[in-house]
């Protein structure tokens, strides 16, 4: 089974520089502990500080970036797919204003909690519906259409919030501006961004082939056997999902979506049966490591993980955008 | 396999008028051809066949059941269709795109296994392009795309084959291969069914034929009756010179 | 490094405290408290076991006002912008008040921590919290609750005699401040808190009451915004007698430059522009009595300009 074989070996590899970027993540702090101290940490021994900052604030802070990352950039990869365009992803196409606007909203309204998360869903959601209703009209759909809509509906969310962060009440909005500038440190739970990421790439797998029929346009995917339409509208409430989970769980987080599919499919190639679980893994990996960047680079101020993406992620992309053809 | 039958279809061009009803059978062993000038609606013809367009009004069967009725899955096991134009977003390579054909035949879990990837490597093989395996599909000539095209469809091995201009770009050479692995696709019980643009093509290859006119207007039957110089002259509004090579006719342009 | 007696005083209490523990547990029901307790701005109860040893202040405001209740000593950590009293400067800092640098705060080990309202992020007080860290959030938005959270501060930290005698200095300084200008000539105020985009706050503001203490009437005074941005036509057209801003720095009139060349408006005629250093009133804290009184002289100023025409 060659086939197998060839999606064993990358998928590996990345499996193992993410476990490599998370033990780092978890060994580096502001706090200097050795190797030795860490390790005891992680088997419940050592001090009881060294156990608090190893356990309750690396480790998960470690897990909820690596969630993120990686739903981000299964978000950014499935969209991607949808539109045959590389440089879809949700926050080109309004899912994460959309879910910006619903978080806001609900905080605006003095609610917290679940309900921004809920909120956020809805928003993303309702973007969604937006976009395709509004791309679709009373012509047909083309991937262009739909995803210059997304970016003029992306644009509307901006003034949408801007609007909000105008008319909020003064003791309101530092909550609000924390939650639009992208940040791992708020993140309060590690563990249903990480389920629903485990959960997207079981759902996603046994439809790794349709995509790649799918990517190749919905006239040959249908031609060969595809339910076009009920297949878009799964990534698109899917990507839609995630995209909310990521957003309430750090944040507004750029570019990740963008540029972690991108050099993936120019590493491996474009089958998304590899693409999109190596992305899971490097999207996870690529935000764990700008984390620890951001955590550690000029501590103890702390940056919002949203800058080292964007320095890391805005170059890179206009290198490989450079250098291929 | 199952034969294309055409109940009274008519195709759905937005602002044309519906004209004449299509009513044939597309049986196994037979070649049709599709003439008719630009614009005339083959293309669509051939989408509405695979079931990608929804006709205005009839029906299409697939032995006893209808298109529409039909799973994609069933479908696409049963017909497959070489289009005309190919987009691509993402590079992909000459095995990976020859591969997709074996998409209708596999489970969502499983993998392509070595008897598809011998499939797809002998298809590639018959198609000339086995040089090409690892190329990405969007550096090749027109030429060579289409014949990949092909070769995707002839893994994908249908019992219907549909095709949009099948010998476009290529030169002569590859054209008569193209259409002697189609009148052999025929002989081993398949039925092909094409939109040609060459008028000599079809009168030396194909045993069927359906004009179709700019108006809706339509006339199909055996080739030998559908052949008749003013009839084709009328289809395409140009004068036609008439003579007999090798035992068909050839039609050449009168030069105005 | 604390004077050898403090350190014998906080054991002296220590022991105290234990041997009440001891005492009312032996005799009586349990779940007494035998430590300290305070209801800080969020509504939640603190309690202490013993008094404080080990403060973090977690804004710059909260840090003057530690130092205010007489326990900038015990103040083991501190934030960004943290520049006064002068010791602070002295102190760890753990990050910027918006984005806490968590693991250095808990490396820091303290036995209470001062947040901020509505300044730091809720999600990472609310993990101090979970890690056992009894967490005090402030946010004072008049001048007794200056005076009451000193008062707070101090019984957390143990130090009540210095704070409850800060605190009544400030109450009773307003107080006076209160009676003097009671019957003042009314003077119409623009405050401007920021210059591009300009900004002012209303009555509700902290600066907007020290206005109003001072016999002002802040022409923004009813916006429903805590910090209004408004145009430069809307400074114009309430044409006010004064106009009071700060600046980027502490000795900047640059703001002020922009009113001057509107020679129609009654407060650029009368001169009637004033700098007032923002380090005195823009933190809820003791300076700001120092900055009222500054607030007051300003507007009497104000007052006898509009005689003289």
């Amino acid at each position: 089974m060659p086939l197998s074989r060839s999606l064993t070996l990358p998928l590996l590899t990345l499996a193992l520089v993410g476990l490599l970027a998370m033990v780092l993540s978890v060994g580096v702090g502001s706090v200097a502990l050795s190797p030795v101290q860490v390790g005891a940490a992680l088997l419940g021994e050592g001090s009881n500080l060294h156990q608090t900052l190893v356990l309750e604030l690396r480790l998960p802070r470690t897990l909820a970036a690596f969630a993120t990352g990686g739903l981000l950039a299964v978000a950014g990869a499935l969209m991607q797919v949808l539109l045959r365009n590389p440089l879809a992803d949700p926050y080109v196409l309004g899912l994460s204003g959309g879910a910006a606007v619903g978080a806001l909203l609900a905080m605006l309204a003095g609610l917290g909690g679940v309900i921004v998360s809920g909120s956020a869903f809805a928003g993303a959601l309702l973007a969604t519906l937006m976009v395709f209703g509004l791309a679709h009209g009373t012509g047909s759909w083309t991937p262009s259409r739909l995803l210059l809509t997304g970016v003029v509906v992306a644009a509307g969310w901006g003034a949408v919030i801007t609007l909000i962060l105008a008319i909020s009440p003064t003791q309101r909005l530092p909550g609000m501006l924390y939650w639009l500038m992208g940040d791992v440190s708020y993140a309060r739970t590690p563990w249903p961004a990480l389920i629903l990421l485990v959960l997207a790439c079981l759902l996603v797998l046994p439809l790794g082939r349709s995509l790649n029929v799918l990517a190749r346009g919905p006239m040959q995917a249908a031609a060969l056997g595809v339910s076009v339409r009920p297949l878009e509208w799964l990534i698109y409430v899917l990507a839609s999902l995630l995209t909310a989970a990521a957003v309430t769980t750090a944040g507004s987080i750029g570019f990740v979506g963008l540029v972690v599919p991108h050099m993936l499919r120019l590493m491996l190639g474009n089958d998304q049966r590899l693409i999109l679980p190596a992305c899971a893994l490097a999207g996870g990996t690529l935000l764990v490591l700008a984390d620890t960047l951001a955590r550690v680079v000029i501590a103890p101020e702390q940056l919002p993980v949203g800058v080292i993406t964007a320095l890391l992620g805005v170059p890179t992309f206009l290198y490989l955008l450079y250098r291929s053809r | 396999m199952n034969p294309l039958q055409v109940r009274q279809l008519v195709i759905d061009i937005p602002g044309r008028a519906s004209g004449q009803a299509l009513d044939f059978t597309v049986e196994p062993g037979q070649i049709w051809g599709v003439l008719g000038p630009n614009g005339a609606g083959k293309t669509t013809l051939l989408h509405t066949l695979a079931g990608l367009r929804a006709p205005r009004s009839g029906d299409i069967l697939l032995g006893a059941e209808s298109l529409a009725g039909l799973k994609r899955r069933t479908v696409s096991r049963q017909l497959g269709l070489v289009f005309q134009d190919r987009q691509d977003g993402f590079p992909a390579t000459v095995m990976e795109t020859a591969l997709i054909g074996r998409h209708p035949w596999l489970s969502p879990w499983q993998m392509e296994g070595g008897e598809d990837l011998a499939m797809a490597e002998k298809a590639l093989a018959v198609m000339d392009v086995s040089h090409l395996a690892d190329r990405l599909v969007n550096t090749l000539s027109g030429g060579e795309r289409q014949r990949v095209a092909i070769a995707t469809v002839l893994t994908q091995n249908p019992g219907t084959w549909l095709l949009d201009e099948p010998t476009n770009h290529l030169d002569l050479h590859h054209q008569v291969a193209v259409m002697n692995l189609l009148k052999q696709q025929a002989s081993e019980g398949r039925a092909v069914f094409m939109c040609l643009h060459d008028l000599n093509l079809a009168a030396r290859w194909c045993d069927h034929l359906l004009l179709l006119y700019p108006s809706g207007d339509a006339c199909w039957g055996p080739a030998g009756r559908m052949l008749v110089p003013s009839a084709l002259e009328s289809l395409y509004g140009q004068r036609l010179i008439t003579t007999e090579l090798d035992g068909a006719p050839v039609f050449v342009p009168v030069r105005s | 490094m604390p004077g050898s007696g403090e350190c014998d005083i906080t054991m002296l209490r220590r022991l105290q405290t234990l041997a009440a523990t001891l005492v009312v547990g032996l005799v009586t029901a349990p779940l007494v408290h035998a430590g300290v307790c305070a209801t800080d701005a969020t509504g939640r109860e603190v309690c202490l076991d013993q008094p404080a040893t080990r403060i973090a202040a977690l804004s710059p405001g909260a840090t003057e006002l530690v130092w205010a209740a007489g326990a900038g000593e015990q103040v083991v950590a501190v934030v960004s912008f943290s520049d006064y009293p002068p010791g602070a400067t002295e102190v760890t800092s753990v990050g910027s008040h918006t984005r806490l640098d968590l693991e250095k705060l808990l490396s820091l080990e303290p036995d209470l921590v001062i947040g901020w309202v509505t300044g730091n992020p809720p999600e990472q007080l609310e993990t101090l919290w979970e890690l056992g860290l009894p967490v005090f959030s402030i946010e004072p938005r008049n001048f007794e609750a200056v005076s009451t959270t000193i008062e707070q501060l101090a019984t957390l930290a143990g130090t009540e005699e210095a704070g409850f005698a800060e605190a009544e200095r400030f109450r009773q300084g307003i107080a006076e401040l209160t009676s003097e200008y009671r019957d003042a000539e009314p003077v119409s105020v623009f405050y401007q808190v920021w210059d591009e985009p300009l900004m002012t706050v209303n009555d509700d503001h902290l600066i907007g009451k020290m206005v109003t203490l001072c016999g002002g009437v802040n022409v923004f005074g009813d916006l429903d915004r805590l910090v209004p941005r408004i145009s430069a036509e809307a400074v114009i057209a309430a044409d006010p007698e004064a106009i009071l801003a700060g600046g980027m720095g502490e000795e900047n009139r640059q703001w002020l430059t922009r009113w001057e060349s509107f020679p129609g408006l009654t407060a650029s005629k009368r001169g009637n522009l004033f700098f007032i250093p923002p380090s005195l009133v823009q933190r809820p804290t003791p300076r700001m009595l120092e900055g009222s009184r500054l607030f007051c002289d300003k507007l009497d100023i104000a007052r006898t300009r509009s005689e003289d025409r």
